[in-house]
């Protein structure tokens, strides 16, 4: 079918162990690195005798930490490539040293790298359907080859994978001529090997991030946190770290571990909190003021969220960072070391300091009747704040995220477990227009809300997906049913469905509904470090 | 029934299997091969996982033998012999096929398409000379080099089957990327089922189009047609039989308020090799694969989560049951009984009047993407 949707929803599983193996400390792989690959490598790749390329299939590509680590992986599983684990840390961290991606690079797909669950991706109708129908636009998008090497991947497609060409949306074209001759010379410019972004970054001295930052992030099922992050460089890119700090209700949080950086700015660690393993997926910004990404559970990738850390003292985020005319509540400023007054803009009193830590000040905060609606600047002392309180009139609209998800069942004496979605309320007032939906609308943050699910359409009613396919708690964790043929659907299906997730939240008497589309299907057997 | 009776019957079907079979029949009326009923008697042939060929009467609906296949499970791909005897299966991960004697499980014939390097691949494609002494493979061949692949064009190969154990091809030609379902015509050229339908000369390799689907010419009103097919079926009233399914548009292509979507088949007699390409039925619900009533060529019965009947001089569908899952592949015998098989490890049996079902045949395994056919003993 020849449908063309520039729109491609990305079912983003885990990355398996990969993580934690990067992880694992290799003592000396910098200079290990290009002896290994003379060593191993070029048991079967040749030395081209061409300095600027000197090795055949490994000098015309770059890629991510993680990209690099799927090819070794194949060249073990599928090519007979023989080489300790450890090796194979030294050899990603060269490659992805020395044959990387500069930040720029990376900016557009960094989702998939963080492991972020139900991204839709905007992709280039040239790449939908032969490229993107299998995997995400990310996975090519963050690679860098010359057309030689964009064509010879196009080869090992056909060929450890012979039904490429005869899928839906292949077997209705000449898939293997299109993608040779029409697709790869877009590649080869779209995703050039030869790019000024990663000479100049390779070419730039590289900032410290050792040190104090102040962390704020969110969990599914906990909310909001803010937290003071340390890290101290042990060795050469390889840093020891610990985490601790707060969630908004006031339960402590603390955790420990270790972290390694790669290409000068890409942050993976792994530490345990409050016990349970988590992994933290972030960029550095190319100043090394911040980091910013995801932290999710190493064995449920999809439980995670965004986690922002600033070098030093200053205010990250609020939570909640949105206050009614005439309402007086409990807010969190988070950030490091936030010493002095808290000043939270016209029209906003703050009635009392509830507490203060190293991680956050808690304060009792009063916006007057006639407080304008708008955006307020925050400070502490003489930390100013990145985020911003907003004032508002009323709730007007409501926007549930993500949008548009999917969870997969799981379990039941299976091997695969379930996969669940998480969601949240994103709340905006009007604006002065008095019309939701328009341009000046003022986003208020995220909200607490009253979480439900409805059959998706007449078709999911008349199937009962509602009964079968999960149900979703007051935190808006969605857990899909058990896994496995269901004698009591019609055909035996299993228990997916199509449904709706709604999100009621409560604004004065009057409550304010938003909804997302959940798709619960069926497990992915394969998982790769990106998806 | 008296005795006479029975007689009288057994004559009758030696006399019109003589003709075929060359045989001194008039010696022994009780025909069989090695104790199973033949003079073209059918018999119902699947591959299950692991590994199993599976030879069932049509008659008893049981299993009479199965017999193990080498290698991992390929696509399940299955071409009877035209005297039925020998069933010819795909194996070994869609490279290797082997033959078996389906009245011992004896392996009469097998090729192993991967050589020197080449790695061969066979999406399903089989098809065996109307003497029985050619076997067809369409190849996809990759070659691994050091640190690298090589894509190399698809191309027929041809087998004598005489050649036994570890048989190599006698001769090639070069055929379209994306073939599939093939099958030989009386003629002898062999219908290649990919984006296009075309026939091939076995003999000298040379090509002709018999139904353009992908590169038809109806203008931009139509979209091409998704014409696709991993599984054989026909031999019951001889014809190939390719489903597809496409968009007519009435107006701006993509609007799909005005448009109007369309199963269709493009169906070759392989007697006389006339092509019958239309449009059948309007998409209401998925159906993998059709089969033509023996009785009355404008009806079609389609099979995936419902076993439907169509009618094509209405563009009808005119009934349609639900099954008790979903199945991949369909066939059936000359009694005009129904057998659906494909994807779990039961055979679904009905009625072809009333869509009903009447019985099951379970297997030891799943038949996953395999084929059901149907193999008449002589
Ligand atoms: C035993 C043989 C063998 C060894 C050893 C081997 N490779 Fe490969 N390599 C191959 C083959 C075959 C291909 C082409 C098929 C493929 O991409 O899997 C390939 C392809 C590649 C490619 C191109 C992949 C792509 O996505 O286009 C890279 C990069 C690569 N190898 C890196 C390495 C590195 C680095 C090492 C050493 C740590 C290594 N290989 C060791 C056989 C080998
Ligand atoms: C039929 C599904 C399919 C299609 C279509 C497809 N891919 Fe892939 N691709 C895969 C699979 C499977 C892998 C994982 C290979 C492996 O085992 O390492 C992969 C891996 C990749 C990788 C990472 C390989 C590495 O080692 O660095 C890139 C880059 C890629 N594909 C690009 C593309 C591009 C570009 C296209 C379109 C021309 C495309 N793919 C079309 C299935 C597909």
């Amino acid at each position: 079918m020849k449908i063309k949707k520039s729109k491609h929803a990305l079912l983003s599983v885990s990355a398996l162990a990969l993580m934690g193996t990067m992880l694992t400390p290799a003592a000396s792989w910098a200079t290990d690195g290009e002896t290994l690959i003379q060593e191993k490598c070029l048991l079967c790749h040749t030395n081209t005798g061409n300095p600027e390329a000197p090795y055949s299939r490994i000098s015309q590509q770059r890629k991510t930490p993680e990209g690099w680590h799927m090819t070794l992986n194949r060249m073990q599983r599928m090519n007979g490539l023989v080489i300790s684990s450890d090796e194979v840390q030294a050899v990603i961290k060269y490659l992805s040293d020395t044959q990387g991606l500069a930040p720029s690079e990376t900016a557009p797909f960094r989702y998939v790298l963080e492991q972020k669950p139900n991204v839709v991706e905007e992709v280039d109708p040239a790449y939908v359907e032969m490229c993107a129908r299998c995997h995400s636009n990310a996975r090519f998008g963050l690679q860098r080859r010359t057309l030689g090497e964009w064509q010879l991947h196009v080869n090992t497609h056909m060929a450890i994978n012979p039904t490429t060409e005869l899928h839906a949306l292949a077997r209705d074209r000449d898939w293997y001529d299109i993608a040779y001759n029409d697709v790869v010379p877009k590649l080869a410019v779209d995703y050039a090997f030869n790019d000024p972004a990663w000479n100049q970054w390779q070419a730039k001295v590289k900032p410290s991030l050792n040190g104090s930052w102040s962390v704020a992030g969110f969990m599914p099922g906990k909310g909001d946190y803010s937290a003071v992050l340390q890290t101290k460089e042990t060795s050469k890119d390889n840093f020891s770290v610990s985490m601790k700090g707060h969630y908004a209700d006031g339960t402590p949080l603390q955790g420990e571990g270790s972290a390694k950086v790669f290409a000068g700015y890409e942050w993976r660690a792994s530490l345990t909190i409050d016990g349970i393993k988590m992994r933290q997926v972030m960029a550095a910004a190319e100043d090394g003021s911040s980091l910013s990404g995801r932290m999710y559970q190493s064995a449920h990738d999809e439980i995670g969220g965004e986690l922002t850390a600033v070098h030093g003292s200053a205010v990250v985020a609020l939570s909640p960072s949105a206050i009614k005319q005439g309402q007086q509540k409990e807010i969190t400023i988070i950030g490091a070391d936030l010493k002095g007054s808290v000043s939270l803009g016209n029209g906003v009193q703050v009635v009392k300091v509830l507490s203060r830590d190293a991680d956050r000040v808690v304060v009792l905060a009063k916006a007057t009747g006639s407080a304008s609606v708008g955006m307020r600047n925050v400070s502490v002392g003489k930390a100013k704040a990145k985020a911003q309180l907003a004032v508002y009139d009323e709730v007007a609209a409501v926007q549930v995220l993500p949008n548009e998800s999917i969870a997969r069942i799981g379990g039941n004496g299976g091997n695969i477990a379930k996969m669940q979605s998480t969601y949240r309320a994103l709340a905006f007032s009007a604006g002065k227009d008095g019309q939701p939906g328009t341009a000046d609308d003022l986003r208020l943050g995220y909200m607490q809300a009253l979480w439900s699910l409805q059959a998706f359409d007449e078709a999911a009613e008349h199937e009962k997906d509602l009964k079968y396919a999960g149900s979703i708690d007051g935190n808006g964790v969605f857990t899909p049913g058990d896994a496995g043929l269901n004698p009591e659907r019609k055909f035996s299906t299993n228990n997916v469905g199509n449904l709706k997730v709604i999100a009621q939240v409560l604004d004065g008497d009057k409550a304010v509904e938003g909804d997302a589309h959940l798709l619960v299907t069926v497990p992915v057997f394969v998982k790769r470090a990106i998806q | 029934m008296n005795i006479s009776n029975i007689f009288k019957t057994a004559t009758l079907l030696c006399a019109a299997g003589a003709v075929t079979l060359m045989s001194g029949c008039a010696a022994n009326q009780a025909v069989s091969v090695n104790g199973m009923a033949a003079d073209g008697h059918e018999y119902l042939l699947t591959v299950t996982r692991p590994n199993q060929l599976h030879v069932i009467d049509t008659e008893t609906k049981q299993v009479v033998r199965s017999c193990d296949v080498p290698g991992t499970f390929g696509t399940g791909a299955v071409q009877p012999s035209p005297d039925g005897r020998i069933a010819y299966v795909l194996t070994n991960g869609a490279e290797d096929v082997y033959g078996f004697d389906i009245t011992n499980c004896d392996i009469t014939f097998s090729a192993k398409q991967s050589q020197n390097g080449v790695k061969v691949k066979t999406f399903i494609s089989l098809a065996i000379s109307n003497d029985g002494k050619e076997l067809y493979t369409v190849q996809n061949p990759t070659r691994k080099l050091n640190d690298r692949y090589e894509v190399l064009a698809p191309r027929l190969a041809v087998f004598n089957t005489a050649d036994g154990l570890d048989a190599k091809s006698v001769r090639n030609f070069p055929v379209d990327r994306r073939i599939t379902k093939i099958m030989t015509m009386k003629n002898g050229e062999v219908i290649l089922g990919g984006a296009d339908i075309k026939a091939i000369n076995p003999v000298n390799g040379e090509v002709r189009m018999l139904s353009a689907l992908q590169n038809w010419a109806r203008g931009a009103d139509w979209i091409p047609p998704d014409a696709f097919a991993m599984f054989t079926q026909g031999e019951h009233v001889g014809e190939y039989i390719m489903p597809y399914f496409t968009i007519k548009w009435n107006g701006d292509p993509g609007d799909m308020e005005q448009a109007e979507f369309w199963w269709g088949m493009s169906r070759i007699d392989i007697a006389t090799g006339e092509v019958d390409e239309r449009e059948t039925v309007p998409f209401e619900f998925i159906v993998f694969n059709w089969i033509t009533d023996p009785n009355d060529s404008n009806i079609l019965y389609g099979a995936f989560n419902q076993l439907s009947k169509h009618d094509l001089s209405q563009n009808k569908t005119v009934d349609v049951i639900d099954l008790d899952h979903t199945f991949y592949s369909i066939n059936m015998d000359r009694s005009r009984t129904i057998y659906i098989g494909g994807t779990s490890s039961d055979i679904s049996i009905h009625n072809p009047d009333t869509l009903e079902k009447i019985g099951s045949i379970q297997l030891t395994g799943d038949m996953s993407t395999s084929d059901l056919r149907i193999a008449r003993l002589l």
